[in-house]
Parts: structure tokens; sequence; C-alpha cells
């Protein structure tokens, strides 16, 4: 399937890789195998799939206190101007799955990536309550603590879960200055058709692992992350250690929150279409729309992009498309601060 | 597409041509030279029309295809074989559908053996851009073992005419309307033999969609604008046009009036995508410039595909 008309390999970390890690390789000392003259120095797994900072990315992690409540949220931030660009992540990853494209993105806006209740650094009164109401709940509270009455222009982003979240948000219409909505590959006609399979899935996953970069690299060779750096920046916020087993685990009890996850997708299709602010829906690899969105999508009610050679992580494998697309997104629909600026385009309000 | 293109091969005989096109309707692809062939002498007719194509009535209007083979053949039956029943096709021939490669060769046909009697617009997906990502080219690289065949035909789309006027009354097209167009003569003036561009009025004219809306919108879709009521009024009032036919949308009903009976959506693929239920239409226009609209739903499907597509196996 792959063709070769397409520069957009997903490969580059194997060269950034050597290139990068050569300097760092050179400290210790060197292995059997890098003595072998016809050959690059081979990195030791702990060096290749050592971890990287949220500091390399963004520019700023904070946490926002809900009045009135034990919830404290954990959030990254990046970039000075533009439209705030909130990007909700998908069930058991963080907001650090925005790191890579967060870095370019903050050229043109100001990225804010939370992570959820129950993910990363984030505590709250009840972990395994990831119903759709208290997850959009938790959106709206962060979005008023932080920003008061007079909100910036918010472009919301989820992937996955955090997609279906957006979208139930934007259905809502709870956030008054929204201004775009981006999904990044889930669509409520195949998310329904794969509910069955997620106990299983998750149960495949590997549960333990013994240290940090074991984790990043189970995640890269089992193909759920393709791209080697985002994995070593996001991967470590999704475990926590256990002390009673002496090993990393998933932070997130995604097993325990079965009963919600019907909610999540739930006629997603019919309220993305229904949200009266411009839509950006982006696709990994194949059209996977439902008759809803392929009827919404052929009367031109959003833009779709079926973005090649990527895993389910759109902004995690390729982050320098996701964020071209993000920003170009964001121009076209003449987004800025402080919301939608047409200079000489008449566009009545809806 | 150089040299060997249009003297060797195909013989240049209209009985090898009406072969072809029997083998065509049968559903069967013309073999790879074949398309080369064809597609060499196509280009020769389509660089000879205008941006602006002029059609003579009596002539039916027809929406978007979308490698809907055996729907493209129920149009046939409704509507009346080609050369009996002149046509006027308004582009998106390929992607989606399962037999892209078939639909698009077809029509081809028909025109380099009949090119007085139809005409064939460019849509949107007739671009190497759109195809690469909704079918076309991995149904060639499928029939056909290589992309040759996808790089010859959408070679050959970028000399497909964008418009076409209908006894100077109905202006035909795949989109719509473009700010940086107010005459005819402005879109006859372009050098349209390119690939669709992301932006400016050749990539309006195949994106742009009408609206409830008054004035210009910035199109939901990502490219192209929506035009209201008062844009296509004038467009309409300036060029001397009763109508402005165009294709793009799906309409459940297969045809849609807009703007006060200025503008009309025409959609020529029943139950799109094989999954979406609505009506196909086509639009008959009769010497006297009589409208009728002729409704069609899918045709009995002969061992098409399964269209049910395996879940992904993620789901956070």
């Amino acid at each position: 399937m792959e063709n070769s008309s397409s520069n957009l390999s997903s490969l580059p970390e194997e060269d950034s890789q050597n290139g990068g890690t050569a300097a760092q390789s050179a400290s210790k000392s060197p292995s059997a195998f890098s003595s072998k003259p016809d050959r690059p120095p081979i990195q030791a797994p702990s060096q290749k799939y050592a971890p990287l900072d949220w500091s390399d990315y963004f520019d700023q992690e904070d946490d926002v206190h809900i009045p009135d409540s034990e919830n404290v949220f954990h959030f990254y931030k990046a970039g000075n101007e533009g439209p705030v660009v909130l990007c909700l992540h998908g069930g058991g990853y963080s907001g650090l799955s925005f790191a890579l494209s967060a870095k370019l993105i903050k050229e043109k806006a100001r990225v804010v990536a939370l992570d959820l209740r129950g993910h990363g650094k984030s505590s709250t009164e009840n972990d395994l309550d990831l119903s759709i109401e208290t997850l959009c709940n938790d959106v709206v509270a962060v979005v008023k603590t932080m920003y008061g009455d007079s909100p910036p222009a918010i472009v919301m982003v989820g992937h996955s879960m955090g997609g279906a979240l957006a979208v139930h948000i934007a259905a809502k219409k709870v956030l008054p200055s929204l201004a775009a909505l981006v999904v990044v590959d889930v669509v409520e006609g195949t998310a329904m058709a794969s509910l069955i399979h997620m106990q299983q899935i998750l149960s495949n996953r590997m549960q333990h692992f013994s240290s940090i970069e074991k984790a990043i690299e189970w995640n890269i060779k089992g193909g759920s992350l393709r791209n080697v750096d985002s994995a070593r920046v996001s991967i470590p916020s999704t475990l926590i250690y256990d002390d009673s087993r002496k090993c990393y685990t998933h932070r997130a009890r995604l097993v325990e929150t079965e009963q919600y996850w019907r909610g999540w997708y739930e006629g997603l299709s019919q309220k993305f279409l229904a949200s009266p602010v411009p839509k950006l829906l982006l696709l990994a690899g194949t059209d996977r729309l439902d008759k809803t969105l392929t009827i919404g999508q052929m009367q031109g009610k959003f833009q779709m992009v079926v973005v090649r050679h990527t895993g389910h992580a759109i902004q995690e494998d390729v982050p320098d498309e996701f964020a071209n697309m993000i920003l170009n997104f964001i121009s076209h629909n003449r987004i800025g601060p402080h919301g939608v600026v047409i200079p000489g385009l008449r566009r009545p309000s809806q | 597409m150089d040299a060997p293109v249009a003297s060797t091969g195909g013989g240049g005989t209209n009985g090898n041509l009406d072969e072809q096109i029997a083998q065509l309707v049968q559903c069967k692809p013309l073999s790879e030279p074949e398309v080369r062939v064809l597609c060499g002498k196509a280009k020769e007719i389509l660089m000879q029309e205008s941006n602006v194509q002029p059609v003579k009535s009596p002539v039916t209007i027809c929406g978007d295809i979308h490698g809907q083979f055996h729907d493209l053949a129920e149009l046939f039956r409704i509507g009346g074989k080609c050369p009996d029943t002149n046509y006027l096709f308004m582009g998106d021939y390929v992607d989606r559908g399962y037999y892209s490669v078939e639909t698009v060769s077809l029509l081809v046909a028909l025109k380099v053996r009949y090119p007085q009697r139809i005409t064939i617009l460019r849509g949107n997906h007739e671009s190497r851009q759109i195809t690469q990502v909704y079918g076309f080219y991995d149904e060639c690289l499928r029939k056909y073992g290589s992309a040759n065949v996808w790089k010859t035909f959408t070679d050959l789309f970028d000399f497909f005419p964008l418009t076409a006027l209908v006894e100077s009354e109905i202006f035909c097209l795949h989109g719509g309307l473009s700010p940086s167009i107010e005459t005819l003569d402005n879109i006859r003036n372009f050098d349209r033999v390119q690939e669709v561009p992301h932006e400016g009025p050749m990539c309006d004219l195949l994106w742009s969609d009408p609206d409830d809306r008054c004035g210009w919108g910035i199109s939901p879709r990502g490219a192209g604008y929506t035009f209201g009521q008062d844009i296509s009024e004038q467009f309409n009032h300036t060029n001397n046009l009763k109508l402005i036919a165009r294709a793009h949308q799906l309409v459940m009903e297969g045809f849609n009036w807009a703007h006060d009976q200025k503008v009309v959506t025409i959609f020529s693929a029943p139950n799109y995508c094989y999954r979406c239920g609505n009506m196909a239409s086509i639009l008959e226009v009769d010497d006297c410039k009589g409208h009728t609209f002729l409704q069609f739903e899918p045709a009995p499907r002969r061992g098409e595909p399964d269209v049910t597509r395996r879940t992904p196996d993620y789901f956070l």
C-alpha cells in the first residue's frame, strides 16, 4: 500500500535517531558491535528509547485547581499569540501526545494541552469517572478557571476519545469563544463497531514494564506509535510506578471504565455536523466515514483530510504535517485571537 | 504521453472504437495500451474545446458518478443511449465507487466516438492529488499493476473543459462561482491545462457551493467559497443566464433547487458510496429549453464487493 509518490515517510526517526544520539553514545563505552568499521554505531535500547523532557517542546507546565473541588488538572502551554489551540488527548494518552506538534503550532497560535481526568499528572476526586458528561464538565471548568469571563478564541483539537469529547463540548455550546473544531481519527460508526474489541485490545497490551525505556520501546515496536521522539516524550506521562510490583504500569485505568465507552461515541456524527463552527476531520490512512458523515462530507459541511503513512495518533506520528494542517485550517478560516476576522468578506452570523 | 500516442495501436477506425465501447459497456476495462491510445485521441478533441464549452439543446445534464458504473449504465437506460441522447456530464467520474476505471474509460471513449454528442467537464476529483486519496489511484494499481493508467488519465483530466453553456442560458459546471470571476469571458481567458490548484478562480469553479447566507463565505470544505442568492442573481444577470446547473453536493432527491431557481444541484450517483440512501437524477433540457428531471434509484447489483470494512484496531 505504501506508494512512492509521497515523501511523507514515517521513518525519519531512524536517521534522526542515529544522528541525534551519536553524541550521547560517545560518553558510553562502545559495544562490541560498534567497533565494526562498516556499520553505524548501534544504540543500546536504553539510549534509543530514553525519555525526553516536556520542556523541549512546551514553554510551561502548570496546574489548574477547579474551585470548590479537589480536582486539579495539569496542562502544558506553548506560544504567545493567536487563538488558543486546546488539545484533548485520546484515552490512555496524555497532553504530551501533542508535544512535537505543539512546538510547531506555537509559532502562530497558543497551544494548551490538557491531561484529562484519570490521565497524566491530573488528579481528581474520582479518576475512574470517565463519563462523557464528567469529561465535558472538566474541560469547561478548566477553560473557565483559566480564562474567566473573557476567554480567547478557542480551536478545540481532540484525538480519538478526546475528539469525541471535543464534539460533545461543541454540541453543548458551552464554550462561547469556540471558533473551530478539529477531530483526529475518530468516527462514530467505526468506533461503535470496534467497541466489542476494546477489552481484548486493552488486555493484549503489555501491562508491566521494568523501565520507562521498555515501555517506549514496546509502543514503537508494537506499532502503536511510529515516531520515536514523540514516544520518548509522551509515553512516560502515561505510566505510573507500581511500588508493590517494582515496575511501571499504565496510569489510566481504562479497563475499569467500560461503562462509559458507548457514551463517548453515541450520536457523535450528528453532533459533529450540527456544531456551527468550522470543522476539520483528520483521518489516518483510510476513509472511515459512516453514513451520516459521508452525506455530510458530500454536502460540503466540513473539511476532511485523509493523512497517509501514519498510525492512529496522527499528531505524534507526523507532527510536522499535523501542525501545518492545524495552522492552515486556522488561517483559511481566518481565526484570530478574538475570533473570526474577515476583512472584505461578508459572513453573516448563524 | 509523448511519441507513441496517437499514431500506433488503435487503428483509428470507429469499428475498433465501437468494439471498445461494447467491451466497456460490459464493465470490462481496456488494456493499458488501449487506454493510452484512447486518451491521446481524447486529448486532441478536448484541447480544442473552450473553458466555457457551448452546447446545444436537447441535452441531458448529469452530476457526479464516482465510479458507480452500474448506476451509470442505469442512467443510460433511463436517459437514452449515447448518441441517441446528447449528454453533458459535470465531473466527478472517479473515486469512491469500485469502477472508476471502467466509468471514466467509457465516458472518454464516448467522447472520442461522438465528440459532438457528449460533453465531459472536469470535477474536483479529476485531479492527481484527490484521486490518490479517494480510490482511483489504488484502483488503477489494482487493475493494471502499475500507476501508468492513472497517470494517463490524470494527464488527460488537465484538458477537460471547466464549464459549459447550454443555448447561452444554462451555465453548467461542477462546483460553483468564484469571487474572482464576474463574467464568462473571465473564464474563457485563463489557461486551464494544469492540475486543479489549491486556490484561485479555477479551484473555485470546481469546489464552491451555493449557500442560504448572502454574499461570499469561507467554504467549510477548505477550498472554494460559498455564495449566496445575491451573488447568483448578479452573476446570472451580468451574463444573461437563466440558470446555473452544478453538481458536487449530495442531494437526497437527486436534484435540488436553490436561490429562487437561479441555481440547481444535480447528483447522479444513487445510494452514494453504497451507503447514503439518496436518489439520483439527471436533467433533460428539450428543444424548447423545457426542463424535466428524471430520478432513479441504484441499479440492481451483480457481484459488487462487500462494502463492510474492517473495524479499526484502535478505539482510544
